[in-house]
């Protein structure tokens, strides 16, 4: 489940207990991956998560189809439909009407739904590869500290204590306040995005690192890990044959998790106004503007119920994953 | 002042009939006043911008006060807002003062502590002050010429007293081994400022300057008694020579004014000092404040730049709330610079195409729109300047912008499909975001892409747009900028931003002037003695400015200020540019 | 036990060392790999007519010049042994732990964060207490009522609760119950509770309620997995054979091993908010911690910022040392060593 975003650090993260509960039998057979997905079928709402997950992601990749069917460019002006001297929208509810779907903002007159539809794709681009980000970190460390244990153990244990104690949203905002504009082969908004990702999954890893260090502790004391070398085979091997294979359910469902959790960070960052450059549309962007027009109560609804129904069917649908691989839930 | 309130009365009720009826602007009443009962003025837009509104000589009661943030510091040597020089003056007294009160008159300058205004020497080098006698600080000792020298020479450490105004740094005469009170106590600084007697101060400048008079009426030559000077540390209670003295100061929290028996009502006829009490609460979210004040809650918004968005969706169409609204024009322009180290902007025609693919109208109605932002902006001088003319280099119609005019200069700046370059803007200024954002339309019309890039503003002139060496590497080609006189006249508006001698390589206000005719005719103005031949002069720099095309201006800012409920004797003072805080009262 | 202690301790101390040596490089570092120079630097600390002298003495009395591990040592020295500051007419003691002065206000650090560590710690322990009752309450009887319309709704607005970010629930409720219905603070004013508990309450009410919103779910849903686990184990059956009453089995048994992992969750929740509610501060305007980080962050304001985020780390360290703690009370199979 995704961590609450008002605490400065990462440290509230998903339960681990439940989580390690349903690998534990991961181990056991390949069949449990069918039995769990027998079992999601039967979930009707997770897989109606599942489903919105779905709608949303084909919605980000058909953004500029759907926006030239439904509505006008994203960066274009419509000052024509703004009240000169107040900046408002004409018209009531926000300026709603078959023209603007969802009426448009106060002071330019930007279409809100094309920027809603046009948002998506940052969002979700963010929330995913943060993660892999995150999971590929968390992943190599976990791996590392159970693994081999020891005083390699010891310092990986140290650096996530460093991580988790870390004010993180205080850092992150400090960090993204001081990108530069060019570098890393990348300039202006690319480049920021290619940050934010970095921040994001950099400061996540240590809770999916701690559940993969669990794992692995447990995994190394198994029979087939005994026995692969007993059989004389090298570390790389038992590695990559044995363990991480038995650890990619946890791992799985613990980054469908974090996925939320991490667009709700970029939209926090948004918010805040470290995030991406205008004139990119984003959900935290657009709220962050709506606070100085609460009055409008359009402009403040759309966006953040964007952000609700995307990360709510994420956790929906990772919900229903967790409990799929966890029988003891039911 | 008490003649004059009176007369207010009637004037102004007169007045708002007229402006009732034919809607607003300014003017004199043609017929005399039919029935001017007792003061109580009709409520009607900018009325207060001519008029005392509801005036009054009513003593006591408690003006209640919000700030949405909080002071640079209370300290007369140590600020720099124009709220806190007019707030100031409820607990100091400087050599001279605007004029209190509304109307044109308030941008003149009229003796505080002095008797009069400055004699100047000959050759314009030493300025002469006779300070009035009578004058006590808080504690009762008499204030001398002495403690107003004192002032000025602590005002010259920017080490101690970042914030102030450096103005006197550079004009007068400071010894060279002088480096402040508290480092060189030893040291006279009399060749800068002295006191000759009890009541003569003397200034003595490196060069001729005309505009003095404006410069004492600035906080550091109000009185520090060298006793009680704590340095920085002074702030936390500064010794009153004015109506009011401190009673709590928590920083970030209140302030708390009252009544200071030490000050001498004969020896000051420009403070009514009405209130008994004056209350300040600091970091007051500014919608909130807003609303309050909207409520009658709360009776004056201490910064007063003019109301949140949220609240003008409330009260512009809402007529009986509008009336409360005063809607000045400031002397602050906000434009953008175009500058010429970006290639390809070096190039005067590449300038000139982005004045004319500028859409005006987008970019005021970024800036808050003809109410909240101000008007469209033709030149650079803001109208409220003295001797401004308006004139208009690049005239398009309905000033949208002539996408044929700027693709012919594209044409003779040899880039006639466009260019690409980046603008800067302060990210947490939502209208210079907007600005940017309606610039970048209106530029793609003729192919210019702009990249939009947003700093923090606590750092957007010290490390960014204001820093040489990052402009270049970075090719920062428009830049987001905003300038408010600290005087109405040319040198107070122009010099900081057009100068190009003041360029150094951080922390610049002119990003984007480098071109030495303007050099030229800024020293030429600067010396020039005869008021209406400066004026002209200034004129001319103006208009050398916009050939250049090296500022592309965006508005004359104008602030939508809402009258609190149940405060009297309410104008609109043009020097200060806000309401003018010492003449306030409470019903 | 002792030695345990002592461990913890030193190793907390590095952390803290290690997390200002990396703020501080953030600070430092990063903008002079940018190019900034020691005058760049201070001209962000003056007035806005500052002459170049003038911003060559700032950068002198702030120390740019120096190297940055000089810095570095400056501050920690403040820290542990105290500092000096020439406030112009005379020189102040700011005795340890110093954490400087403001470049802006020139005002010490340390008050201010004392003076906002109330706020946020109100802010903290109301919203506490409403999501510890309320998650563990319906967390029990989502357990005990387990499939019914009860615990679906109640897990359904759990998820729902941990969906909204609290930028957006803040505005929705301040425009509906404090603009609109006038029923709550407007934000932005704290009053100590010493003062007036009654307007001390008033004040913080909304964003209590709103930030125990976002964190009783996660209680609610971990105690109703608890309980589901512990009420299925041996010995609570055995509690129920004996005939002791349900409510007593309930919460003398079942509930007692279900809060265990409760505990940790709750000591680090805990410790972070108190290290700064940055968003909920931010969306109510409340003079806390987090608000004063997000303003010094934006001001650039080196010795606040340093201030604030060794302060949250400081709370989130001492957070876990008191969980693990608690812990080897709570339960004996926990042995400290």
């Amino acid at each position: 489940m995704t961590a609450p975003l008002d605490v400065s650090g990462s440290a509230a993260e998903a339960h681990p207990e439940s989580v390690l509960a349903g690998a534990g039998k991961a181990i056991q057979g390949r069949s449990l991956t069918r039995i769990a997905w027998m079992r999601l079928r039967r979930d009707k709402i997770a897989l109606a998560g599942g489903v919105v997950v779905l709608l949303l992601i084909i919605m980000s990749i058909f953004s500029s189809p759907i926006i030239a069917a439904f509505g006008h460019p994203p960066l274009e002006f419509h000052q024509d439909a703004i009240d000169q001297n107040t900046l408002l929208p004409k018209g009531t509810f926000g300026g709603m009407s078959s023209e603007y779907l969802l009426g448009v903002e106060p002071v330019n007159g930007r279409d809100i739904f094309s920027r809603i539809v046009a948002g998506a794709g940052i969002s979700l681009l963010i929330g995913f590869l943060a993660t892999l980000v995150s999971v590929l970190i968390g992943t190599v460390m976990g791996v590392l500290a159970g693994y081999f244990g020891g005083w390699v153990d010891q310092v990986i244990g140290r650096i996530m204590d460093v991580f988790l104690a870390f004010p993180l949203l205080v850092f992150a905002i400090a960090l993204a306040g001081v990108i530069p504009d060019k570098g890393f082969g990348l300039e202006g908004n690319g480049l920021r995005v290619a940050m934010l990702i970095f921040i994001i999954g950099f400061f996540s890893w240590p809770s999916i690192g701690r559940i993969v260090r669990g794992q692995t502790l447990s995994l190394r004391e198994r029979e087939f890990v005994d026995a692969a070398r007993s059989l004389g085979a090298r570390h790389g091997y038992i590695l990559f044959r044995e363990v991480l294979p038995n650890l990619m359910a946890p791992i799985l469902v613990y980054a469908t998790l974090l996925i939320p959790t991490n667009i709700l960070f970029e939209a926090a960052l948004s918010f805040l106004g470290v995030g991406i450059n205008p004139p990119t549309p984003t959900w935290g962007g657009m709220l962050s503007e709506a606070v100085r027009f609460y009055t409008l109560p359009h402009f403040v609804l759309f966006p953040g119920l964007a952000i609700f129904i995307t990360v709510l069917a994420f956790n929906l649908f990772g919900d229903g994953l967790r409990d799929a691989f966890d029988p003891r839930a039911h | 002042m008490r003649r004059k309130s009176a007369l207010a009365a009637a004037a102004t009720a007169a007045l708002a009939l007229v402006l009732s009826a034919c809607g607003g602007g300014g003017g004199t009443p043609q017929q005399p006043a039919q029935s001017a009962s007792g003061g109580a003025a009709q409520p009607a837009a900018n009325v207060a911008l001519s008029q005392v509104f509801n005036p009054s000589t009513k003593k006591g009661g408690t003006l209640k006060a919000a700030h949405s943030s909080d002071w640079d510091s209370l300290d007369p040597a140590d600020t720099y807002y124009g709220y806190s020089f007019n707030f100031g003056r409820l607990y100091w007294r400087t050599l001279t003062m605007y004029k209190p009160g509304p109307g044109p008159e308030g941008a003149t300058v009229v003796p505080d502590l002095a008797e009069g205004l400055g004699q100047p020497s000959s050759d314009g080098k030493t300025w002469t002050y006779k300070i009035k006698s009578g004058l006590k600080f808080e504690d009762g000792t008499p204030i001398t010429a002495k403690d107003v020298a004192y002032a000025v020479a602590r005002s010259f450490d920017k080490e101690t007293f970042t914030h102030g105004p450096s103005y006197l740094n550079e004009l007068l005469d400071w010894p060279k081994d002088f480096k402040g009170v508290y480092k060189t106590p030893d040291v006279d600084y009399k060749s800068a400022v002295e006191a000759t007697d009890d009541t003569t101060v003397v200034f003595h400048l490196k060069k001729p300057f005309a505009s003095m008079d404006y410069i004492v009426q600035m906080p550091m030559t109000a009185p520090v008694p060298k006793d009680k000077d704590t340095g920085a540390k002074y702030r936390e209670h500064v010794i009153s020579t004015g109506p009011y003295k401190f009673e709590t100061v928590e920083a970030g929290k209140r302030l708390t004014l009252v009544r200071n028996d030490q000050w001498d009502p004969a020896t000051d006829p420009n403070r009514p000092a009405l209130p008994d009490r004056i209350e300040v609460q600091l970091n007051v979210n500014a919608d909130d404040l807003d609303n309050q004040l909207i409520a009658g809650n709360i009776h004056l918004d201490v910064p007063g730049t003019g109301l949140q968005p949220a609240a003008l969706g409330k009260v512009l169409p809402d007529p009986q709330l509008k009336a409360r609204t005063d809607n000045p024009v400031l002397q602050r322009l906000w434009f953008v610079s175009v500058i010429p180290d970006t290639k390809p902007l070096d190039n005067p025609d590449c300038r000139k195409a982005v004045m004319w693919a500028a859409d005006r109208v987008a970019n005021q109605t970024a800036f808050g729109g003809p109410v909240a932002g101000g008007d469209i902006a033709t030149n650079v001088m803001p109208p409220p300047i003295k001797g401004q003319q308006k004139f208009d280099l690049y005239q398009t119609p309905e000033n949208k912008g002539d996408v044929n005019k700027a693709k012919e200069a594209l044409a003779a700046c040899g880039q006639p499909n466009g260019f690409s370059t980046t603008m800067s803007f302060r990210s947490d200024r939502p209208r210079e975001k907007a600005l940017a954002e309606a610039m970048q339309q209106a530029l793609a019309r003729v192919g210019i892409k702009l990249t939009l890039k947003g700093f923090p503003a606590s750092s957007y002139f010290s490390d960014y747009a204001g820093n040489v060496e990052y402009v270049k590497k970075n090719g920062i080609g428009l830049a987001a900028h905003g300038w408010g006189s600290d005087w109405p006249d040319g040198y107070g508006f122009l010099q900081a931003i057009v100068d190009s001698r003041t360029i150094r390589p951080a922390g610049n206000y002119n990003l984007s002037v480098k071109n030495p005719e303007v050099d030229k005719l800024i020293d030429q103005a600067s010396a020039e003695l005869d008021a209406t031949a400066r004026e002209k002069l200034w004129v001319d720099v103006d208009k050398k400015v916009m050939e250049d095309a090296s500022i592309l201006p965006v508005v004359w800012a104008k602030a939508l200020l809402l009258r609190g409920q149940g405060v009297t004797n309410l104008a609109y003072n043009e020097g200060q540019q806000a309401y003018d805080y010492i003449l306030l009262g409470v019903q | 036990m002792l030695t345990y202690i002592i461990r913890r301790l030193i190793g907390a101390l590095a952390m803290l060392i290690v997390i200002s040596m990396v703020t501080f490089g953030i600070f430092y570092i990063v903008p002079q790999w940018a190019g900034a120079t020691p005058e760049a630097l201070a001209s962000r600390y003056v007035g806005r007519a500052a002459t170049p002298e003038t911003v060559h003495l700032v950068a002198q009395k702030l120390g740019f010049y120096d190297p940055v591990v000089v810095q570095y040592g400056r501050f920690v020295k403040g820290l542990v042994a105290g500092a000096e500051y020439d406030y112009g007419a005379g020189v102040e003691q700011c005795p340890a732990p110093c954490f400087g002065y403001s470049f802006i206000s020139g005002q010490p650090v340390w008050p201010d964060l004392l003076d906002r560590l109330p706020v946020t710690f109100s802010l903290a322990i109301g919203a506490a207490i409403i999501w510890v009752l309320a998650g563990i309450g319906v967390g029990v009887l989502s357990a005990l009522r387990r499939g019914s319309f009860f615990d679906r709704l109640s897990m359904g607005t759990a998820l729902a609760g941990v969906s909204l970010p609290i930028f957006f629930t803040g505005m929705i409720t301040l425009v509906i119950f404090s603009y609109g219905l006038g029923w709550t603070a407007p934000g932005g004013a704290y009053t100590a509770f010493l003062d007036n508990p009654a307007q001390w309450a008033y004040n913080l009410l909304l964003p209590w309620i709103t930030l125990a919103f976002l964190f009783a779910a996660g209680y609610a849903r971990l105690t109703r997995a608890g309980m589901l686990e512990t009420m299925g184990e041996d010995y609570i059956r055995t509690a129920r054979a004996k005939g002791l009453r349900e409510r007593e089995v309930i919460v003398k048994h079942g509930l007692r091993a279900a809060l265990t992992p409760i505990l940790t969750l709750f000591g680090i929740d805990f410790g972070l908010l108190i290290g700064g509610a940055v968003l909920t501060e931010t969306t109510y305007t409340l003079p806390g911690l987090g608000q004063y980080a997000i303003l010094a962050i934006r001001n650039q304001d080196l010795p606040q910022v340093m201030g604030v985020v060794l302060i949250a780390a400081l709370f989130v360290v001492i957070a876990s040392l008191v969980v693990d703690l608690l812990y080897a009370v709570v339960d004996p199979r926990v042995r400290l060593s």
